[in-house]
């Protein structure tokens, strides 16, 4: 077994420190070290994006990071998306306009909606189909999710005025 | 994956000395990126490791090649090989018939047709890029035979070997090679898209 | 007629937002791997790259030293306690840890158990096995050579050949196609490809040796299915299983079936006394469990010369892998394949398939396609293009001329269905209105002139959900009714549970809908549970499109049987006689004078509190639910494409579909499975197919190869509705989830090869990618 190394994390605002082997995957860190198993494993080739999280603000496929290279870093995952156990207003979009179904690609596809808002506060819809490009669903056809994003949009401009 | 390679190279070294390297697994195995012989059982059957990586994949394939047939009147050699993974991600087989002839120039060509058999994880990953891997292979390989075989002859005897015996094999870094690989085949696909003629 | 209910009661007809929601927005949702239980360790499979081989020794002494590694179990170690082979749910049995032979690239050969989940992977790697290749199987037109390997030494009759099934009359097909004057068909390949749901598959096995009690969370879409054949072949008493299934992340008949890393989990968990989690990688799961489809089909219409159907005569290889693990009612050897007749009046029609091994991955599950319909829609509707595309009609015109006419149902099928009700002249319409047919074939022949490519497809598709009757279906002898318990609590609010079990439909809401529905009591004040088999009343799961046409359908029924027994709580409170008492949504009422009337909640608390002599307390109800037919939704779905002369790529410029499943619980839910189903029809048709080479290698055995559309590729979907509701269903309600996945294919496949048609192309097999288009151009001579 590899030696461990200690790594310092802080999730959701909130400082985390274990060892862990160096190979040990983010997502696993995320999950079976720290049980915040809101962030999903989908694929094993880096292409589903299920365990979408935010480092340092951008989304990153948390499968495809090893835990030793968040360290001393700011990770948020969909657990510290609400704040104060009120839903943001991307969660809020998503149960209005049905952007889910079975609800396990949801958690990243939040994290990079979150993301995609952050940055570009007035995505067209092609610009949002392109912002959750790296996100598969198999059960929404996408549609709904769109108009969640757009429902969000909104809601986050009018909180802005 | 059934895979059928043909490569034909031209050397400037007698046909003798060509054909006789050529018998010589050890020799050969240490012209291919990745490969050793790590036991000679006679004559005709040797033992050898050959490591090959595609990306996060690595394959050390363990086995036997056998000297199947040797035609020193006509420089013919029938080379059969097999190997399994060590690791239980699948094996590879090959049949070669290799031949050494001289050119009307009086170069020596060393032609090869291969038939390579890939079961298991790599033909799942590397199944588009076993073809184009091989090329840039035998590219390496023909680059080797022809250094190792202009030093034997610069020397007048057995040069010092380009790779320890007792060293690890240095996997055939397919990620780097498919890089290239894969500039290549653009650039050939380019040409075909716009008819120009293929220069290979 | 239902009558319609408020807003705040939320029944039928209304687009109630989902209640199951909350959790899966917060990440807070419990799918398999999220459980972490003390003590729990983790076990990983040993798998065999070959397609076909000997097993010679199976070494575990090195993956053993491994610090961490606590058990390796083999097939041998199976074989002592009768577990090496396990069946099917279809009538074979198939090894749960390969003993003597290897069948197909990727099957289960040892399973690791360990500490953590990386020791067990790296100890995976340590397990030695000595292989020898035997001759590989990879096409089934072989399968029956007389020199073809034979796969299956442990059956009897050493043969690939698995069945034949035929229906129909044979003689009286034959005899129209002798005389019948327009003959045209095809031979279609519906590739093999997998429904990929985003969750892998897996669980955690809990035995727990202080008191004999066995606990298995699975992703299971047929829990008690499940829990009856565990305890069947291994023997462990059925009181002391407990299957949960929790929060499932997609299914589409992935999960039906029982899988070896089950098995093996739960042997684990018997040998080592711990839970033992086993979660699949998604390498595993595309290479390993139930794909769907690998049907070669031919289909031959014969026709009047005015465009009349007479008859339907086809022909089918289903290629099954190594194993006959289709999950499919066990009389059905294909399934409902028998739907190829489709929306039109065949006088006569036959249908014969032959079932083969091959060396790959078991199955031939029901992938959203209620057992096979999805290949016999795809079959009918490509044939009645290929016959249009023969007579030089227009394939809308072609097939309204052959509709089944509405009047014409309950409507018996020469193969032997009867379809309950149906209207396809009106879903046809509507949809050739919304899409602007005529305009559209106008832009066409202007386009053609120009040279350019554009193609309307169309696919006019009838299925049959919703299995089934007692007399015709059952799964491993298990009847295929399903149920439902209602239980009303003093404060008015209620607990209902299924046999059923949701990975994404969105039961909570819509059966806590039917219950609103039939008592007025709020959805709000519902709880649906369903997938835990100590809870639940037993039912066959959800899978087909079956949910609705028979749990639903249950609901109802129990919740009747609630509101007979609130009319006689009523009529004490109000003392009045029952007869005298009329219903509302919520409330009883005395005939002709409304004030007097009394709450479904303050009947619910007399239930308790001031019972009437000679009635039971409580107010409670079960329901098994024995659905009379099958329910035939369908529809007309419209594509209209663009295809891209440089580069052969198909855009899919407009997609409208028009479906009717009867009266519909939520509008909102409805159109959600629509898109998601017309997605995964769309990736079949253009992106995805589990190949093999000719050594067995799969390709396609991960999400680089096997393509699942993104939100880029995806058009905007445009539905709509039609509504002839089912006369036998409580509800007048069908089954729809699937209805996208099955009509879907044939709609973006005409569309193609109806831009091409005027080019000489009758037909390309799927996935239709740019690559095939651009080799037909270039053959074809069209330039950029």
């Amino acid at each position: 077994m590899a030696n461990k190394q200690h790594v310092r994390v802080k999730v959701n605002g909130r400082d985390h420190e274990a060892d862990v082997e160096p190979r040990l995957l983010l997502v696993h860190f995320i999950r079976d070290v720290l049980l915040l198993t809101g962030t999903h494993v989908g694929c094993d080739t880096t292409n589903c994006g299920a365990c979408t999280v935010l480092l340092g603000g951008k989304p990153i496929k948390s499968c495809t990071l090893f835990a030793v290279q968040a360290d001393g870093r700011e990770l948020r995952t969909i657990e510290g998306v609400a704040a104060n156990g009120k839903l943001h207003p991307v969660q809020e979009g998503f149960k209005e306009e049905h952007g889910l179904q079975c609800g396990f690609c949801t958690p990243g596809m939040i994290m990079a909606a979150c993301a995609l808002l952050e940055q570009n506060p007035h995505p067209s819809e092609q610009e949002i189909r392109w912002g959750i490009s790296g996100n598969l669903c198999r059960c929404t056809g996408y549609q709904n999710i769109v108009k969640a994003v757009q429902y969000a949009a909104g809601i986050l401009e009018k909180q802005n005025q | 994956m059934a895979i059928r390679i043909e490569r034909t190279f031209q050397i400037q070294e007698p046909v003798e000395s060509v054909w006789k390297f050529l018998c010589d697994p050890k020799k050969v195995a240490s012209c291919v990126p990745g490969a050793k012989i790590t036991e000679a059982v006679d004559d005709w059957t040797y033992k050898g490791l050959v490591r090959v990586q595609v990306g996060p994949t690595v394959t050390d394939y363990k086995g036997q090649l056998q000297i199947e047939r040797r035609d020193d009147q006509n420089y013919e050699i029938e080379i059969i090989g097999k190997g399994q993974d060590l690791r239980g991600k699948g094996s590879a087989s090959m049949k070669m018939n290799g031949k050494v002839s001289i050119l009307p120039d009086g170069r020596t060509e060393v032609s090869s047709v291969s038939e390579v058999n890939v079961v298991g994880l790599l033909a799942q990953l590397g199944a588009r890029m076993i073809n184009e891997v091989s090329n840039k292979v035998f590219a390496e390989f023909t680059a080797n035979f022809r250094a190792r075989l202009e030093q034997e002859r610069v020397c007048g005897g057995t040069p010092p070997t380009t790779q320890s015996e007792t060293e690890e094999p240095q996997p055939i870094d397919a990620p780097r090679l498919a890089m290239s690989v894969a500039k290549e085949s653009v650039t050939k696909l380019v040409r075909q898209v716009f008819k120009k003629s293929d220069s290979t | 007629m239902l009558q319609k209910t408020s807003p705040e009661i939320g029944g039928m007809g209304h687009s109630v937002k989902r209640k199951e929601d909350l959790r899966f927005i917060q990440g807070k949702g419990t799918y398999v791997d999220d459980l972490h239980l003390p003590g729990m360790v983790y076990g990983h499979m040993v798998r065999t790259p070959y397609a076909h081989a000997k097993i010679g020794a199976i070494r575990t002494e090195e993956a053993m030293k491994l610090p961490g590694v606590l058990a390796v179990i083999t097939g041998h170690d199976l074989e002592k306690a009768g577990l090496a082979w396990m069946p099917t749910l279809f009538h074979d049995k198939q090894m749960v840890l390969a003993t003597g032979k290897v069948l197909f690239q990727s099957q289960e050969v040892a399973f690791v158990v360990a500490e953590d989940r990386y020791t067990a992977a790296d100890a995976a790697e340590l397990v030695e096995v000595d292989y020898d290749d035997l001759p590989v199987l990879v096409d089934p037109h072989h399968a029956l050579d007389p020199d073809a390997p034979i796969l299956r030494e442990d059956r009897q009759e050493k043969s690939n050949h698995i069945f034949h099934w035929e229906v129909g009359d044979r003689q009286a097909t034959d005899g129209v196609f002798q005389s019948a004057p327009v003959k045209a068909g095809l031979n279609a390949f519906f590739q093999r490809c997998h429904p990929a749901p985003l969750e892998t598959c897996g669980c955690v096995a809990d035995y727990h040796p202080a008191t004999a009690r066995l606990t298995v969370w699975e992703t299971s879409q047929a829990p008690h299915a499940h829990r009856t054949l565990f305890a069947l072949v291994a023997g462990l008493p059925e009181n002391n299983i407990r299957i949960i299934a929790p929060d499932i992340g997609g299914g589409f008949g992935n999960k039906v079936p029982i899988y070896p890393g089950y098995v093996c989990a739960v042997v684990a968990s018997l040998q080592l006394g711990r839970p033992v989690k086993w979660i699949e990688t998604r390498s595993e799961n595309l290479q390993s469990t139930g794909f769907a489809r690998d049907y070669h089909m031919t289909a031959e219409i014969a026709a009047e010369r005015d465009g009349t159907v007479k008859a339907l005569r086809v022909k089918t290889l289903a290629d099954h892998g190594a194993f006959n693990a289709a999950a499919q009612p066990s009389k059905f050897p294909a399934g409902l394949f028998s739907i190829c007749t489709g929306s039109y009046d065949f006088a006569e029609a036959f249908c014969e398939v032959d079932g083969v091994y091959t060396n790959k991955a078991p199955g031939g599950i029901a992938y959203r396609c209620s057992f096979r319909v999805t290949e016999a829609a795809y079959l009918i509707e490509r044939a009645m293009d290929v016959l249009a595309q023969e007579l030089k009609m227009d394939p809308a015109e072609l097939r309204l001329k052959n509709f089944i006419p509405a009047d014409k149902f309950p409507y018996r099928c020469p193969l032997g269905w009867t379809y309950d009700s149906g209207d396809y002249k009106a879903a046809m319409n509507l949809a050739l209105g919304k899409i602007g047919y005529r305009d559209l074939r106008e832009e066409q022949q202007q386009k053609r002139r120009a040279g350019e490519l554009m193609g309307i497809g169309i696919s006019s598709f009838t299925e049959i959900v919703g299995a089934g009757p007692a007399h015709t279906f059952d799964i491993c002898g298990i009847k295929m009714f399903d149920s439902c318990e209602i239980r009303i609590h003093p404060t008015g609010k209620a607990t209902a549970r299924m046999g059923t079990k949701a990975q994404g439909q969105g039961h909570e809401t819509t059966f806590a809908q039917i219950v609103a529905q039939e008592l007025g009591i709020p959805v709000a004040d519902i709880t649906v549970e369903e997938g835990d088999t100590d809870t639940a009343p037993y039912g066959l799961g959800t899978y087909a499109s079956r949910s609705t046409p028979t749990a639903g359908a249950a609901t109802a029924m129990a919740s009747r049987k609630i509101r007979a027994k609130a009319r006689k709580i009523a009529a004490h409170l109000l003392e009045a006689s029952e007869e005298d008492l009329e219903w509302e949504p919520g409330k009883f009422f005395v005939k002709g004078a409304p004030s007097k009337a009394k709450t479904i909640q303050e009947i619910a608390f007399a239930a308790y509190t001031n019972i009437p002599a000679g009635v039971e307390a409580g107010l409670e109800a079960v329901h098994y639910y024995d659905p009379p037919n099958l329910t035939f939704p369908f529809g007309t779905y419209i594509c209209v494409v663009d295809i891209d002369k440089g580069t052969g790529e198909p855009k899919i410029r407009r997609f409208v579909a028009v479906d009717d499943c009867g009266n519909i619980i939520n509008p909102m839910i409805v159109d959600g499975q629509i898109h998601g189903g017309l997605t995964e029809g769309l990736a079949i048709a253009f992106m995805q197919e589990i190949a093999y080479d000719e050594s067995g290698n799969v390709q396609g055995g991960t999400f680089m190869d096997y393509l699942i559309p993104t939100a880029v590729e995806t058009p905007n979907w445009e539905t709509d509705k039609t509504c002839t509701p089912s006369p036998h269903h409580p509800l007048g309600a069908k089954g729809v989830g699937e209805s996208p996945n099955v009509g879907s294919p044939a709609a973006f496949v005409n569309a193609v090869v109806d831009a091409l048609s005027h080019l000489g192309v009758k037909h390309i097999d799927m996935p239709i990618t740019p690559w095939k288009i651009w080799q037909i151009l270039k053959e074809k001579g069209v330039s950029e």
